[in-house]
């Protein structure tokens, strides 16, 4: 079976034992009133995104048509239903940000690493999203890496950033090893 | 030491509370022992942990971890100079603190009792270190009640809290106040809430309270989504039991035992810290049943967000705790009534449950002693976007928007003019520079037609584009919108496609109209407040930035030099002639001279000029300055200017029939000049008259040779009489002929270009006596007529480029002493900061702040100046302090007082023999895209049309006249220049920029310049000037556009 990595934890585990693993979050959830939203939020972080086969799964478990719970992933940004990069880059567009050419940033970034606004790096270490503000605004041009703020970034160090990750990746396998 | 069990009556609180106070006090009996370093969310991002480590190893090192703390705190406001930390009782100030300088803190702070002036903050006027929080005005003039503990206290430790009075007013409350003695302690406090809108609390709070049945909900709106605020965010990770503590008593209050904080997903560490503060709570018995051993009963639970910027509006917020798509439904019912699961609900935002402790350990009447009228208590501002001190702040309610970024925010960087403050997010507005002294409470703001909102303040200087900035928000609130009715989620949308077309360029202007009729028709009918909301960014925009509108859609201009469709590169967008600038950067940095020197004279006849005396807006704009300072654009221009051996002609395109066609242009300045110039380009040939002995107009009347030699001059004028333009000297308008004369000889188009000549006096007691003059006058004597009276000791009045091109002259004509005098501060000064310096090292001497009451007169003649001492104060239209009077006396001696407080034109004179007479005041009113006037056959253009501005202006002004001109005659355009021509110079897009810094211009040593009118400025070799050049970062490559303006 293949190998997956849970994001949460970081261990390697099969996805059969994360899927059971989501068994008994649902269980825990189970009666809880307005328990889907968090429910979705813990899966997410679990897989990385949310997957058909476990979405249908929260659906059967929590007794909630498909629909309804397609609908509020839809609905939220937060939630991604296709497989998203080790690291979500998300650089802010809001107004602090703009105002200090953020803008500027994205379209280095975009051009860095290849890809558009949504999609993920063939390697799958990196995915790319446009954020609106992280409240860092007195540090802006910020970026966030997962859960890191990149502050007053200007768009020629973008590759000083990003090699941050690409060598922590290579070392983390080294380790393995 | 931790107490582990549960507190169960105020005594044990108030044990805790002792115990940390005397733990506090033992460490603050001697000075110096307590190190708070801020681990808010803006110092955590800078690397404050690693500062705070490096702290603590410091204190191992000698041993003194025991006796001094250092304690992580939360925000403690200065973001933008992060990491920053607190030492001692004194609360000495240390910004931007790395690691590395842990041990000199240590080592000569801690130990050696002394200051490290080398991380204080630089008082900006004296340059002196501010050491202490109370000598730094962005701290001294702030009221902190909400942020009473941010970066005071670690937020991670429920004891601290305690230790602070914390949890004493939910105390209070248990032991004597009935519900409704709490609402009516809030309603006292005249609380409004702090999520935007400004409901009173007490309100809210007594209609749920009055609502039937048992289970209620409080809830809390942490879902910050505005973009720009953080101070929500900035509360929950520095101080997250006061919004604990606030809910309790609000639940209290209204009768609820469950409520809930929303907490928007991309706050990771305010999750963790608000977790970790219920879970302390809840153990220490302040959450949970029996709260202090009453019979109240209160839980609290986290919901996180999930990145949907609507769930901020409150029914949106519920439907999605409730697990629901987080659609918002009509009201009423409202919450209070109706809320989340259909039971009556109070939902407030964080900041407003944070003030609600103090209110009631201080009482009501307390809180509404600070704040206006209407609103009361303090509001926190995000400061953040083009200001220097960036970050969190709060201040009275009322205080003005120009105290807030001036005083606190410490102005705009780099020298920048501010444009607007854009407050409450996207709900909100912009608001202009001329209403600087707007209070900051509710009602003002939805006067001017912004929102107080969160308090996110995002401030823009000139190099936003408010087109751009509207088209910022509707793109975001487009994205935002939840879809559920029609007037957003379509309505956004046609006003976004509608934006988007005047930003590429394609606007008519009609489509501001409908903006404008779409946007109030929104406003009236969505569903939500985000709906509703959605066209303020908009309307507010069109309201007070129209023209910004107006020139993308008939110039197809960005004077920002934003909007991708109508923008090369920002410096050519920022150059009214709209040179190539990089484009002939480019060639010079080849060594091709002569092709660089034809593409600026495509736009512009004067480089050499230009590459003196224009204040090059250009560089203002210059996307190097992100990187280390701008390309130095005039210098370049200089050498390039300067390599010319042979003068270059631009390209002419004969035109047999244009040649017969009579043109009159009536003044050689710039304005009449340039217009002549393209006239010539296109096969006419123009006729200029001139009043003067030569042409050249302001350039060679008032400008001193020594910026400006004249055969400079003289040079690039034989280049516009080498295409065809014929000058004519000594004949003036309205003496020697007049407008309907010039129509009787047949000329079929005429341009006024006549500047605005005339010197302007001040009406004070004594200005007319002998010794007096202007500076048009005294410059205009000298260099026209070759001579004129300098006294002894020189007054010059007034603090623009003529005052100091006055003094200047003054000074090398031998005045002993030359002291100008000017009403506002230096730095308001409109003059070129260059000059302004220079004037100083030749020893002027300037006087700011200073108004003239009376020219002291003795015999008839000047004897000296009475002055009156101003001191800065409110801020006027045009966004500086107006001067106000101190009471202050002093007397300045003098026998001679040059008044340089404007130029003006004397239009009288001019028409006085003309039965046409296209004036309106001091300028001729005309088309400012064609220069056409109420007459359709004369054009006017440059100061005579705009008012006093620069040489480029005029340059501009007559281009567009001589465009003018040839679409009256032809019925359409020919201007062959408007279409750019692709310059072929090569160009790696992947190469670094170079790393050569900016070179200043050398100047002739003071010495060796004061005493004569040799130019100062010493041009680059080659080697610099195209190392300077090559320091361009080629903004416009690839792209080419056509009929720019």
């Amino acid at each position: 079976m293949r190998q997956t990595k849970c994001c949460e934890c970081r261990e390697h585990v099969s996805e059969k034992e994360m899927l059971d693993r989501l068994d008994e979050i649902l269980a825990g959830h189970k009666n809880t009133e307005g328990n889907l939203i968090p429910v979705l939020q813990t899966a997410q972080n679990m897989f990385g995104y949310l997957s058909k086969p476990v979405l249908k799964k929260i659906s059967l478990k929590l007794n909630k048509p498909y629909s309804e719970v397609a609908g509020i992933v839809s609905f939220y940004s937060f939630f991604s239903t296709v497989p998203r990069g080790k690291y979500l880059i998300r650089v802010c567009l809001g107004t602090a940000c703009y105002v200090r050419g953020g803008k500027g940033i994205l379209e280095a970034m975009k051009k860095e690493l290849g890809i558009e606004v949504g999609q993920t790096t063939p390697d799958r270490l990196f995915s790319l999203d446009i954020g609106r503000c992280f409240g860092a605004c007195g540090m802006a041009p910020v970026i966030m890496v997962n859960d890191t703020v990149h502050q007053r970034v200007k768009a020629i160090k973008i590759d000083e950033i990003l090699n941050l990750y690409r060598n922590r990746k290579s070392d983390s396998e080294k380790e393995q090893v | 030491m931790a107490i582990s069990k549960k507190i169960s009556t105020a005594d044990e609180l108030n044990h805790i509370r002792d115990e940390v106070k005397s733990r506090a006090a033992a460490r603050n009996s001697k000075d110096n022992n307590q190190i708070l370093v801020c681990i808010g969310g803006g110092c955590l991002a800078s690397g404050s942990l690693k500062v705070k480590e490096a702290l603590e190893q410091a204190l191992e090192k000698r041993q003194l971890q025991d006796k001094i703390a250092v304690i992580g705190t939360g925000c403690l406001g200065p973001c933008a100079a992060g990491p920053v930390v607190l030492v001692g009782k004194d609360d000495v100030f240390y910004e931007q603190v790395a690691p590395e300088d842990a041990e000199e803190i240590v080592e000569k702070h801690i130990v050696g009792g002394a200051i490290v002036e080398r991380l204080s903050r630089k008082n900006t006027i004296t340059g002196k270190p501010a050491v202490t929080l109370d000598d730094i005005s962005f701290f001294k003039r702030q009221v902190k009640i909400v942020l009473r503990n941010c970066g005071r206290i670690n937020p991670a430790s429920i004891e601290d809290y305690i230790g602070v009075e914390g949890y004493q007013g939910l105390a209070k409350v248990l032991a004597s106040l009935s519900p409704d003695q709490v609402i009516e302690e809030m309603k006292k406090s005249g609380l409004r809430g702090r999520g935007g809108a400004g409901f009173p609390t007490w309100m809210k709070w007594s209609f749920a309270r009055k609502s039937p049945g048992s289970t209620k909900y409080i809830l809390c709106n942490a879902d910050e989504g505005d973009p720009g605020a953080f101070m929500d965010r900035s509360i929950l990770e520095g101080d997250p039991h006061s919004v604990i503590e606030g809910m309790i008593i609000g639940a209290y209050a209204i009768g609820a035992s469950q409520g809930y904080v929303y907490v928007r997903a991309e706050y990771p560490l305010a999750v963790k810290r608000l977790q970790q503060a219920i879970d302390d709570a809840k153990k220490y018995g302040l959450l949970g049943a029996n709260i202090l051993g009453s019979k109240f009963l209160f839980d609290l639970e986290i919901r996180m967000g999930s990145g949907a910027f609507v769930c901020g509006e409150e029914t949106a917020l519920m439907a999605s705790i409730e697990g629901k798509r987080g659609e918002p439904r009509p009201r009423p019912p409202f919450p209070a009534v109706k809320g989340l699961w259909g039971k009556p609900t109070v939902l407030n935002n964080v900041e407003t449950f944070a003030n609600v402790p103090i209110i009631i350990q201080k009482g009501g009447a307390w809180l509404a002693s600070f704040g206006t009228e209407k609103s009361k208590g303090t509001k926190v501002f995000a400061l953040a976007g083009a200001i220097n001190n960036a970050g969190l702040v709060e201040v009275p309610v009322g205080t003005t928007l120009g105290e807030l970024i001036y005083d606190i925010g410490g102005g705009i960087p780099k020298g920048k003019e501010f444009k607007a403050a854009q407050i409450g997010g996207p709900s909100g507005g912009c608001i202009p520079r001329e209403h600087l002294n707007v209070p900051l409470d509710y009602e003002s703001l939805n006067e001017l037609g912004a929102i107080m909102g969160s308090g996110g303040l995002v401030v823009m200087d000139e190099d936003s584009c408010m087109v751009d900035v509207a088209r910022f928000f509707l793109e975001f609130v487009q994205e935002e919108s939840c879809g559920k009715c029609v007037p957003c989620r379509v309505g956004t949308k046609r006003m976004l496609e509608i934006i988007n077309r005047i930003c590429e360029g394609k606007g008519k202007m009609a489509d501001i109209d409908t903006l404008i009729e779409l946007g109030q028709q929104i406003k009236d009918t969505a569903l939500c407040g985000l709906g509703q909301t959605a066209p303020n960014p908009v309307l507010s925009t069109i309201r007070y930035f129209r023209n910004e509108y107006e020139e993308h859609i008939n110039e197809k201009h960005c004077r920002a030099g934003v909007c991708p469709g109508l923008v090369t590169a920002p410096c050519r967008s920022g150059c009214p002639a709209n040179v190539n600038v990089p484009g002939f950067i480019s060639l010079v940095a080849e060594k091709r001279y002569a092709e660089a020197l034809r593409l600026h004279r495509n736009r512009n006849p004067f480089a050499a000029i230009c590459g003196r005396v224009c204040f090059h807006i250009c560089e203002s704009k210059c996307r190097r300055a992100t990187l280390d300072e701008p390309v130095a654009v005039r210098g370049i221009k200089r050498f390039m200017a300067d390599q010319e051996v042979t003068i270059q002609l631009p390209e002419v395109r004969e035109n047999a029939e244009n040649a017969k066609r009579k043109i009159a242009v009536i003044g050689a300045g710039p304005a009449g000049l340039s217009c002549a110039y393209f006239l010539a380009r296109l096969g006419y040939r123009p006729k200029v008259f001139e009043a003067e002995q030569r042409p050249g107009g302001m350039l060679v009347q008032t400008i001193p040779s020594y910026r400006l030699p004249r055969e400079i001059v003289a040079r690039e004028i034989r280049m516009i009489e080498g295409i065809g333009v014929d000058i004519e000297t000594g004949k003036k308008l309205g003496k020697d002929f007049t407008i309907s004369g010039l129509r009787d000889q047949g000329y079929e188009a005429v341009f006024i270009g006549v500047g605005s000549p005339c010197g302007v006096r001040m009406d004070i007691p004594g200005s007319n006596a002998e010794g007096i003059t202007d500076a048009i006058n005294f410059l205009k004597s000298y260099n026209i007529r070759g001579s004129v009276h300098v006294g002894k000791k020189v007054v010059v009045i007034g603090g623009g480029n003529a005052a100091i091109d006055a003094a200047r002259t003054a000074v090398r004509l031998g005045a002993e002493s030359v002291t100008i005098v000017y009403r506002r501060a230096q730095e308001d000064m409109p003059a070129y900061l260059e000059e302004i310096g220079e004037a100083l090292q030749e020893g002027v001497v300037i006087n700011a702040l200073t108004n003239p009451d009376e020219i002291i007169v003795a015999n008839g003649k000047v004897a000296g100046v009475k002055c009156h001492v101003m001191k800065p104060g409110n801020f006027d239209r045009s966004g500086r302090r107006r001067p106000e009077k101190s009471g202050k006396h002093f007397t300045i001696e003098a026998d001679q007082v040059i008044f340089a407080i404007g130029q003006t034109l004397d239009t009288s004179d001019l028409f006085r023999h003309d039965e046409l007479q296209p004036v309106s005041g001091y300028r001729i009113m005309s088309d400012p895209l064609t220069g056409q006037t109420s007459i359709p056959w004369v054009f006017a253009g440059g100061d005579v049309a705009t008012g006093p501005m620069s040489v480029i202006h005029a340059v501009a002004g007559g281009e567009r006249a001589a465009v003018g001109i040839d679409e009256y005659i032809h019925g359409h355009k020919h201007a062959f220049w408007r279409n750019d021509y692709p310059v072929d110079t090569s160009f790696d897009i992947n190469a670094d920029p170079a790393p050569f810094p900016r070179k200043k211009m050398e100047l002739l040593l003071v010495d060796r310049r004061r005493n004569n009118f040799n130019e100062i400025e010493i041009a680059w070799v080659e080697g610099e000037a195209i190392k300077q050049a090559k320091r361009c970062l080629r903004c416009d490559y690839g792209r080419v556009l056509t009929n720019v303006y």
